[in-house]
């Protein structure tokens, strides 16, 4: 579905990503790990084509990001790490935008969005200006925008920061089931608990480069995640 | 911390000068001082030139009758109007609506140096803007009047008396702003409302100003004494900048006890404004089928939400939506006299109205700039268009229709009218018609590139990229430079050609560079917007 192949990007001198290659199959939840600045938003914003990177290859669905960027952004879905959204629109004018942007029929987003909103119970606030939500509101409607167009590659950058334990155990339940009918999410989460009960397979980025990656049994073997993760960090 | 908070909120302003948001690193010492060296000649040359104009009109007359008094109220007047104009919705946002207040607020800064801060940057702002006016209006009286120890230091007394209350003025009426919008619905229209009549006030007596100007100097010596009579104050005020020691001390005590009186104010009130959310009512929403539109449109309408949802946008980059029928209209109720007048002043110049029609024209339209801080305004949300599947074209082009449409339909009543009201062939009334048309078209697409060229993504105050980029300062200032262009040519060679061949030749020229903007725009302008 996603496929990373040497995927180079250098700020000035330095090397955010360095010769990073992964693979994400359908049906896969995919956490990407790593400390602050290892470039895990670099690597994502390179993924859904808001980076331009310096070297390597990505595909979605065999398609290149580089050769055709909207074919692979139209496959896709992105949540930031910080739900900067419209401010002046409200919650429903915004889901109808990014529904007009992606084709999405009336009926059909109009469905959509009734489910998404009432799992969020964010249906009574979709008619409030989005400069009046909180950070957690902002975070459930650009979840929802993310879902609307039924993506099959979706991608995220800490997704769970700004919400609440009921939000984050949904999102979870519709990231199993997004992946459970055949699409795909890649991720990236400090939150080492709900990565290694909640994805199939995990990467470790430090200073750029990849140091781990595979099945979840692959990575941890034995050991919790954070014990891998802690070693791996103090090697 | 103050100079520490100042210089932050400073270096927001003028961050544009200084640092390049496309390649993220600081501009070259060269390209800093281009930048600073523009910006003086935009401030210094064009208003300041305009006030030095004026104030060598009613310097000598005012003078010469003993009233220097009364030159320096009116000059202090005009300067003052134009200051707290400028500094109104800077002082509100500024103050209040700053997206770092919360920030700021959280650190161990008392509340008071956060608010000193915001205020000496409204202070500089305005004293910036008060200045070109302020600062002819001494020299020009140093010059006529002579200098004497008392005139300078009085002068200069003059000019932070002035500042300040430009300060306290703009302090006093973005604090009444703040606590209005606290609890209005649809504020950004009814703060542009509000504007509007203050900038129609303002154009009536910017109009009636040769009359009034004529008027004062003939009858200078009657108003004097009507002033003195019934408005003592003003007249001590204006004896200020003629060398006034005791007028000059007692307007500096009644300033600084003014600015003790608001400070309390804003202090008091400042956590409470800055922190409130307002009470908005809460809208129901009522679930409900909308029409699915294409990308483009979704792009168009959200970029029509973003205009017509800030006030500060509307009034600093769309005031031309007004003035051109505005001008139409004008030109149906007046035009025949108009023309009379016209074709009598350039009568060694024949077939010049139609090419100054056309010139005022443009140079109205170059008043709407919505294109050009259109890329700056996506700020932190530019994820969004990255991210979505549309060609950065689309959202470019999207951008541009914006000015294109708020343009060209009041372009084109203006035009019509002013070609009904000319005398002159049909073919030269066609032309009167189609030359601003085009030029606003490639004002629309000047704009967008300028803005694409000189982004400010990083803002904590949307002023920021409205109104004191300097693609916006570019697009107005070189759009009127780019309308007048061709007026000036006219005068010096252009005429050989005639009123047709010229008016042609204008808008086939600007025609031409549209289209070449508009190509580089759809290609590298829109991998720069994808690289940002």
């Amino acid at each position: 579905m996603l496929k990373i192949e040497h995927l180079t990007k250098t700020y000035g001198d330095k090397k955010a990503v360095d010769d990073l290659s992964l693979h994400i199959l359908p049906g896969e939840i995919f956490g990407f790990i790593g400390h602050n600045g290892a470039g895990k938003s670099t690597t994502i914003k390179s993924a859904v084509g808001i980076l331009q990177f310096d070297a390597g290859e990505i595909t979605i669905n065999g398609t290149s990001l580089r050769a055709d960027p909207l074919r692979c952004k139209r496959d896709l879905a992105y949540i930031p790490d910080n739900p900067d959204l419209y401010e002046f629109m409200s919650g429903i004018k915004y889901l109808n935008f990014i529904a007009d942007v992606f084709c999405v029929p009336s009926d059909v987003r109009q469905e959509r969005i009734r489910r998404y909103a009432e799992i969020f119970e964010l249906s009574g606030d979709l008619a409030q200006p989005i400069s009046a939500y909180s950070h957690g509101m902002k975070q459930k409607l650009a979840v929802i925008a993310a879902w609307l167009h039924d993506p099959k590659m979706i991608v995220m950058d800490e997704p769970f920061v700004g919400l609440d334990p009921k939000a984050s155990h949904l999102l979870k339940e519709m990231m199993r089931e997004h992946c459970d009918r055949g699409g795909a999410i890649f991720f990236s989460t400090h939150v080492l608990e709900v990565a290694e009960k909640l994805c199939d397979k995990v990467a470790i980025i430090r200073h750029g480069q990849l140091v781990r990656a595979g099945t979840m049994e692959e990575v941890k073997g034995d050991e919790s995640l954070e014990a891998v993760f802690l070693e791996l960090e103090a090697d | 911390m103050l100079w520490v908070l100042l210089k932050k909120q400073i270096a927001e302003v003028f961050r544009g000068y200084f640092y390049d948001s496309k390649k993220n690193r600081m501009r070259s010492k060269g390209a800093i001082a281009a930048y600073l060296v523009f910006f003086v000649l935009l401030m210094v040359g064009v208003l300041g030139g305009m006030f030095a104009g004026l104030s060598l009109q009613l310097c000598g007359s005012l003078v010469a009758l003993g009233m220097d008094w009364l030159y320096f109220l009116l000059m202090c007047g005009i300067a003052i109007l134009l200051g707290a104009f400028g500094s109104v919705f800077n002082s509100y946002s500024g103050l209040y609506l700053a997206k770092d207040n919360d920030l700021l607020l959280s650190l161990p800064i008392p509340v008071r140096t956060i608010l000193g801060a915001r205020l000496l940057n409204v202070y500089l702002l305005g004293a910036m803007y008060t200045a070109t006016a302020l600062i002819p209006m001494l020299v020009v009286y140093w010059v006529v009047g002579g200098v004497t120890a008392a005139k300078v230091v009085c002068g200069l007394a003059l000019f932070v008396i002035v500042t300040v209350f430009v300060l306290l003025l703009s302090c006093v009426l973005g604090w009444a702003v703040a606590k209005i919008s606290l609890r209005l619905k649809n504020k950004s229209f009814i703060t542009v409302l509000v504007s509007l009549a203050f900038i129609g006030i303002y154009y009536f007596f910017y109009f009636k100003a040769n009359d009034f100007i004529r008027d004062l100097i003939l009858n200078a010596d009657v108003y004097g004494e009507q002033i003195k009579g019934t408005a003592y104050g003003l007249y001590r005020f204006g004896q200020i900048g003629a060398g006034d020691w005791s007028a000059a001390g007692i307007f500096l005590a009644a300033m600084a006890a003014a600015c003790l009186l608001v400070w309390r104010v804003l202090e008091r009130s400042f956590l409470k404004i800055a922190t409130a959310s307002g009470h908005v009512e809460k809208k129901r929403y009522v679930e409900k089928t909308v029409r699915q539109k294409t990308p483009f449109r979704a792009l168009l309408a959200k970029e029509f939400g973003r205009f017509a949802s800030s006030s500060g946008y509307m009034l600093n980059c769309g005031l031309g939506i007004l003035f051109l029928p505005a001008a139409g209209v004008l030109l149906l109720l007046k035009g025949p006299e108009l023309m009379d007048v016209l074709n009598m002043v350039f009568a060694n110049r024949p077939g010049a109205v139609p090419v100054l029609l056309c010139a005022m024209l443009c140079t109205m339209s170059s008043m709407n700039d919505m294109a050009a801080p259109a890329v700056s305004l996506e700020g932190k949300s530019l994820w969004i268009p990255q991210s979505l599947p549309v060609e950065p074209k689309t959202v470019l082009r999207a951008k541009t229709a914006v000015h294109l449409i708020l343009t060209l339909l009041p372009m084109a009543f203006a035009a019509v009218c002013a070609a009904l009201v000319l005398p002159a062939s049909t073919e030269i009334r066609l032309l009167v018609c189609l030359t601003p048309l085009v030029y606003a078209a490639f004002s629309a697409v000047f704009g967008m590139f300028v803005g694409l060229r000189m982004p400010v993504l990083h803002w904590t105050n949307e002023m920021a990229p409205i109104k004191q980029s300097g693609a916006v300062a570019i697009a107005l200032f070189g759009g009127w430079g780019l309308s007048l262009l061709p007026l000036g040519l006219y005068f010096l060679a252009g005429y050989r050609l005639g009123p047709a061949a010229f008016l042609g030749l204008w808008a086939l020229v600007y025609a031409l560079a549209g289209v070449l903007l508009q190509r580089w725009l759809d290609t590298r302008g829109a991998a720069e917007f994808a690289a940002l």
